[in-house]
């Protein structure tokens, strides 16, 4: 499965962390959009799930923001 | 037939308030009350040893039981922050309590997962043995580790102590338990000088672990969820109950949050909810679910005798 914008905000939406993923922008940092520091990591968990990918600590600066995950996975994947 | 006769607990008078550390971490009242759960921790006096927190649960459990001290014959306390590393800790309430020489005592040293392996320990003990009245105290005084500056374990861990009385009249006995162990992962919470937690790794290992192992639990045993009155998890954060829960699918009635006021007791998360819980007569069949340093966990079936 290839990573899109639209099933990265499903994951989101999935993860129950904000009343409406609606609003979100897909070039500002999560946690700029009111996704906390615990939210974000139950996020990066469902997109592990979700991708069966590995994302370490070491490689979080490059998943801040919808479209830096989705080119993450899709490298991962690729 | 042996099981959980009574459980008390103490929690320290002294609290400190997370409200109040809100600038230090810039927190807001909405992280501190709906995803860590804690308002205030419990603190002890600075002179305090576990030995201590465990007398002062035992004195509760004597305003409920009337306990003969002579009789006691066994005496074990889960505790990881022992009052010295020599000797173990139930010597020291061994002593303080004036049990009989003839009171068998040990020292478990488990975190989160204590007080499930501690009352698989003490039945197995006492039944092999042919024990007749058992003590089974938790006391993991966290505040002596803690690092004060550190946002991951600052405003979650509160100090405690409870004591579960184990008599061939227990009104709770347990029916099967499940135990598991992820060594490979023990420096993700790990004490040198102070504590470390990584929070995201202990997430992760809670939310993918927990539920699975609870399933598999019931599966085991040819129990569904409809079968069971609570699900008493281990109190790490409210993220970590709500996240344990969720993955469960299990009614948010039938999973109690208890630790606004006191914070994470470690080995006394457990105890402290149940003894609440014990009174509710509606309450047949619990399942109890420790998880933590380790990384280890434990599970359990208690049921109504």
């Amino acid at each position: 499965m290839k990573a899109t914008v639209e099933n990265i905000k499903e994951v989101i939406a999935e993860a129950d962390v904000l009343a409406s993923i609606d609003g979100m922008v897909n070039d500002v940092p999560l946690r700029e959009q009111g996704i906390d520091s615990l939210d974000v990591v139950n996020v990066y968990l469902l997109l592990e799930e979700k991708f069966d990918v590995k994302i370490p600590d070491e490689d979080l600066e490059q998943v801040q923001t919808i479209d830096a995950i989705v080119e993450y996975i899709n490298n991962k994947l690729s | 037939m042996l099981g959980i006769k009574n459980i008390a607990s103490y929690l320290p008078q002294n609290k400190i308030s997370n409200y109040d550390k809100k600038d230090q971490f810039e927190l807001n009242d909405d992280f501190i009350e709906n995803k860590i759960g804690v308002k205030a921790h419990a603190l002890k006096e600075k002179d305090e040893k576990a030995s201590d927190l465990c007398v002062k649960a035992f004195e509760n459990l004597l305003q409920k039981e009337n306990i003969d001290i002579s009789l006691i014959d066994c005496c074990v306390v889960v505790t990881q922050n022992p009052d010295f590393n020599i000797p173990h800790t139930s010597a020291i309430v061994h002593g303080k309590l004036g049990f009989s020489q003839e009171c068998a005592s040990f020292d478990i040293s488990l975190g989160c997962s204590g007080y499930v392996y501690g009352l698989s320990n003490i039945i197995s003990f006492m039944k092999n043995n042919g024990l007749k009245k058992g003590l089974l105290f938790t006391a993991d005084p966290y505040s002596e580790i803690v690092d004060s500056e550190d946002k991951n374990t600052a405003l979650l861990f509160g100090d405690g102590a409870t004591v579960t009385y184990i008599t061939e009249e227990g009104i709770y006995i347990p029916k099967a338990f499940s135990f598991g162990t992820s060594g490979k992962d023990y420096k993700e919470l790990i004490c040198g000088d102070k504590l470390y937690m990584n929070g995201r790794a202990v997430f992760n290992f809670t939310a993918t672990t927990i539920p699975k192992h609870i399933q598999n639990l019931l599966e085991k045993n040819g129990l569904e969820d409809s079968s069971i009155d609570k699900y008493i998890l281990h109190q790490g954060s409210k993220y970590i109950v709500d996240t344990i829960r969720k993955r469960l699918k299990v009614d948010v009635q039938k999973v109690p949050f208890d630790m606004y006021d006191y914070g994470n007791t470690v080995s006394s998360s457990i105890p402290i909810i149940l003894e609440k819980e014990m009174k509710i007569d509606t309450n047949r069949r619990f399942v109890i679910s420790g998880f933590g340093v380790g990384l280890s966990w434990a599970s359990a079936i208690l049921e109504k005798n």
